[in-house]
């Protein structure tokens, strides 16, 4: 019998970030380091910090770690690995080096469950392009992993959340719902196979996602993890200065989300995103309780929320699902900063 | 009285239940749900805050009491209606419910010109149904209907207008690769769309 790693914590994945109003507060007062070859710092929030080498080149660099969201250790290896290389393709980049930061409780599980979460990496960083050099194990319960992932992009190319201007149409990826599911999934509330929707999500790198948005000139971007669809979304709109709406009923959902939305199978960490975003936000009249919800869930290795130009939109959209993202939609657009920083209709 | 014991659950387990007590009890029977742990009282308090549920909040042993006075309120989400009708007609005005299901891009067999003239003229007339009905689930080829060069866009936005809720289905959006030609609709899955259909009193089929 395989060793099931969700028995080892009560919420996974990224439903375990710290809360994020509370984040904010603890980093606020660190000095920011002061030095121009710094083109993205933690001062906007952006997925990963860009450092310009040459007029050409510029590294991205980042980190992501966090307990299993599911039962295989395989499987487990393959989600976070890409979910840390998702940060450099939200800023625009080419991954190309990672390290390994693994936790493990060396004595509670069998070892073989270790070398199971390594290889899932190591596959999904093939697959990404990324060799992985060298890493840290420290014994600890319950287990997580994850990559420090450095990357490149041309300075000029960089892809902020900052990058969002008036007029351009939001489009997501990939569908949400992924804290939802697997909630559901640990309560015993899905069948067999109704995982398999949401660890296909998760397991999908954003790669041809970084490409198009460079191929098509976007300068907005932002990938969808803890925060939610709304928390992410507010971070964008608050850092390009620009309000954000978005059309809930065009965001595309997990198959079986909504089902288990309306039993009341909505994670903590959606609440938590709810506290951080709701001072902020807008909610239409009669807005749909489960999808507002459901726009709070955490995501685990979510998809690319991207600004594009209007008149490239449908282009774009038609390349995403050409390149394998047929869920990928526009599900709003960003307007002149209006009194609510993010609208939810 | 309903009691809802959450003790030794952790969150989102406490909601799931607290919500099928919900849905369970007579109408108007208070529901007491009973909780202990800090997150699940603050999500449960929320959910029901939002839900626009009354309710009182004890403190007893380290344990929490919360009890739902339902008084004559007998369903739960915001959108009634559309996800959560517990009675075969519309609380809200008595009326029924009637639901337009759209399968096919042609109003019946036989001969496709026919059929799409067909479906053309169904919709012009549904327009001037009264009351306009309250859904219409689109799925297999009928999403089609629902393009940017259909020619009963204009009907569908006038229904739109008129309140009737237009559901795609999503499923066979994706099959037809039409997602992005879809200026009008809800994504919906099957979940919805079967919920729809079973709360409807009537359901018309072209």
């Amino acid at each position: 019998m395989a060793f099931n790693l969700l028995t080892t914590v009560e919420t996974g994945g990224c439903s375990s970030k710290i809360p994020p109003g509370q984040l904010e507060a603890l980093l606020k007062d660190l000095p920011l380091p002061v030095d121009p070859k710094i083109l993205v710092d933690i001062a906007t929030h952006d997925d990963a910090g860009v450092y310009r080498l040459t007029d050409e080149l510029a590294l991205v660099f980042t980190t992501d770690f966090f307990p299993p969201m599911v039962s295989d250790g395989y499987d487990f290896g393959l989600i976070a690995a890409t979910n840390s290389i998702s940060d450099v393709y939200a800023m625009g980049g080419t991954p190309l080096l990672a390290l390994n930061i693994m936790m493990f409780p060396s004595a509670t599980i069998p070892l073989e469950v270790y070398s199971d979460i390594i290889r899932g990496g190591y596959d999904k960083a093939r697959e990404a392009g990324v060799s992985i050099i060298g890493g840290h194990s420290i014994d600890d319960y319950p287990p997580k992993y994850g990559l420090a992932v450095i990357g490149t992009v041309h300075p000029d190319r960089v892809i902020t959340n900052a990058g969002v201007r008036e007029g351009d149409k939001l489009i997501l990826t990939k569908p949400v719902g992924a804290g939802i599911i697997l909630a559901g999934h640990r309560l015993n509330m899905t069948g067999a196979g109704q995982t398999d929707g949401a660890r296909k999500m998760m397991m999908r790198l954003n790669n041809d996602g970084a490409r198009l948005m460079q191929n098509y000139g976007v300068r907005g971007a932002t990938d969808i993890t803890g925060f939610g669809l709304a928390g992410h979304a507010l971070k964008m709109a608050r850092a390009s200065g620009v309000t954000i709406r978005l059309t809930l009923d065009r965001v595309p959902l997990i198959e079986g989300t909504y089902g288990l939305a309306q039993q009341g199978c909505i994670p903590g960490a959606a609440f938590r995103n709810l506290e951080y975003t709701e001072a902020e936000t807008g909610f239409r009249e009669g807005l749909d309780y489960n999808l507002r919800m459901i726009a709070h869930d955490a995501q685990t290795s979510g998809g690319l929320l991207m600004a594009i130009a209007p008149d490239r939109a449908a282009g774009l959209l038609q390349e995403l699902h050409a390149a394998g993202h047929p869920e990928a939609s526009v599900i709003g657009e960003a307007v002149k900063r209006e009194k609510e920083v993010l609208v939810l209709g | 009285m309903k009691i809802v014991d959450t003790r030794g659950l952790t969150c989102p387990a406490p909601l799931i239940k607290t919500r099928q007590g919900l849905t369970e009890a007579a109408p108007g029977e208070d529901v007491q749900v009973v909780i202990d742990n800090p997150v699940s009282l603050s999500n449960v308090k929320r959910y029901l805050a939002d839900n626009k549920l009354d309710f009182t909040v004890k403190e007893e042993g380290g344990l929490s009491i919360v009890t739902v006075g339902r008084g004559d309120q007998t369903t739960l989400a915001a959108n009634e209606t559309e996800y959560c009708t517990t009675e075969p007609t519309s609380p809200s005005t008595g009326k029924r419910v009637t639901v337009v299901a759209v399968t096919s891009d042609k109003m019946g067999d036989g001969d496709d010109t026919l059929g799409t003239k067909l479906m053309i003229s169904f919709f012009r007339t549904m327009v001037m149904l009264e009351p306009a009905p309250d859904s219409v689930v689109f799925y297999n080829a009928g999403v089609k209907l629902a393009m940017d060069d259909s020619p009963v866009l204009d009907h569908i936005r006038e229904l739109i207008e008129k309140g009737t809720g237009i559901y795609l289905c999503s499923t066979c959006i994706n099959h037809f690769g039409i997602k992005d030609r879809l200026p009008v609709g809800s994504f919906s899955d099957m979940y919805q769309i079967l919920n729809i259909l079973k709360d409807a009193d009537h359901i018309i089929r072209p």
